[in-house]
């Protein structure tokens, strides 16, 4: 079982590896979405269950798609994948650092590896992260409220960066 | 330092890096910031769940919350950018060059 969660923190590295190189933003998107799927298997073998499917919907079903179709603003007729030339120097630079801070830094790790294990030790139903996010709902509820006007005035602001026509935030058009 | 903690921490640090370190699209720009926001996401979660304080399971959720705001904000930017400039390059946006 730490053997999974090794080749998932493993897969997690390669995947924002191959976002902070800047490819052409077709790829990054995939790096992204490969990041994400394997963050959410990490959070699974340590007990979660509501904070992982929240991520693949809210953050996959939901950003990822709109910066997915939002990359077809970026079109260009050859884009830069990994293996170009420009792209795999960054590529190298990042896994030679990596390597090196891991190498310093994991010489000897602490003895606290983490639990793999859940804590409970028998059958539950409701899980530790999803009773946590009800809280959210019960004590913090006025957090909920700002948020969700935080939102309301994130899409007013949208709406004022995307108009044009004097009174916008595009000027020239 | 663990290997969970050395892994979340690089991931964040790479983000940072390839947002310092942008080449030609603001939109790479934007998705190495959604990876410094998706690491957080996983140190948030990961210290609800590793640690058993099943209150702090509430700061991730709003941290996603906040960062589509921001996401979306950053794609509003994008699209008024290729609306102007006709792309998103970034050598286009030179206005306050001398």
């Amino acid at each position: 079982m730490s053997y999974l969660v090794c080749v998932l923190l493993f897969g997690l590295m390669v995947g924002s590896v191959g976002v902070a190189s800047n490819p052409s933003p077709y790829f990054a998107a995939m790096g992204l979405v490969m990041v994400s799927g394997v963050g959410c298997g990490v959070l699974i073998c340590f007990g979660g269950s509501f904070l992982p499917l929240v991520f693949f919907l809210i953050y996959l079903g939901g950003m990822m798609v709109v910066f997915a179709f939002s990359a077809a603003l970026s079109a260009e007729p050859y884009p830069y994948g990994w293996g170009n030339r420009s792209v795999k120097m960054y590529v190298a630079a990042y896994v030679l650092g990596v390597g090196c801070a891991w190498k310093v830094l994991l010489g000897k790790w602490s003895g606290f590896w983490g639990g793999i294990l859940d804590e409970s030790g028998e059958l539950l139903v409701l899980r530790g992260d999803m009773m946590g996010v009800a809280a959210m709902h019960d004590v913090g509820g006025w957090m909920l409220v700002l948020g969700g006007l935080g939102l309301l005035l994130t899409l007013f602001v949208v709406l004022e960066l995307v108009r044009g026509v004097s009174r916008g935030g595009l000027r020239t058009v | 330092m663990t290997p969970i903690q050395m892994t979340f921490s690089t991931m964040f640090l790479l983000g940072l890096m390839g947002l310092t370190f942008h080449r030609t699209h603001l939109l790479s720009a934007l998705l190495c910031l959604e990876t410094l926001m998706l690491s957080l996401f996983l140190a948030t979660s990961l210290w609800a769940l590793q640690l058993s304080t099943i209150n702090i399971a509430c700061v991730p959720m709003l941290l996603l919350a906040f960062s589509a705001c921001e996401a979306s904000s950053g794609l509003a930017l994008v699209v008024a950018t290729a609306g102007t400039h006709g792309s998103d390059h970034m050598q286009n946006l030179n206005l306050l060059q001398c």
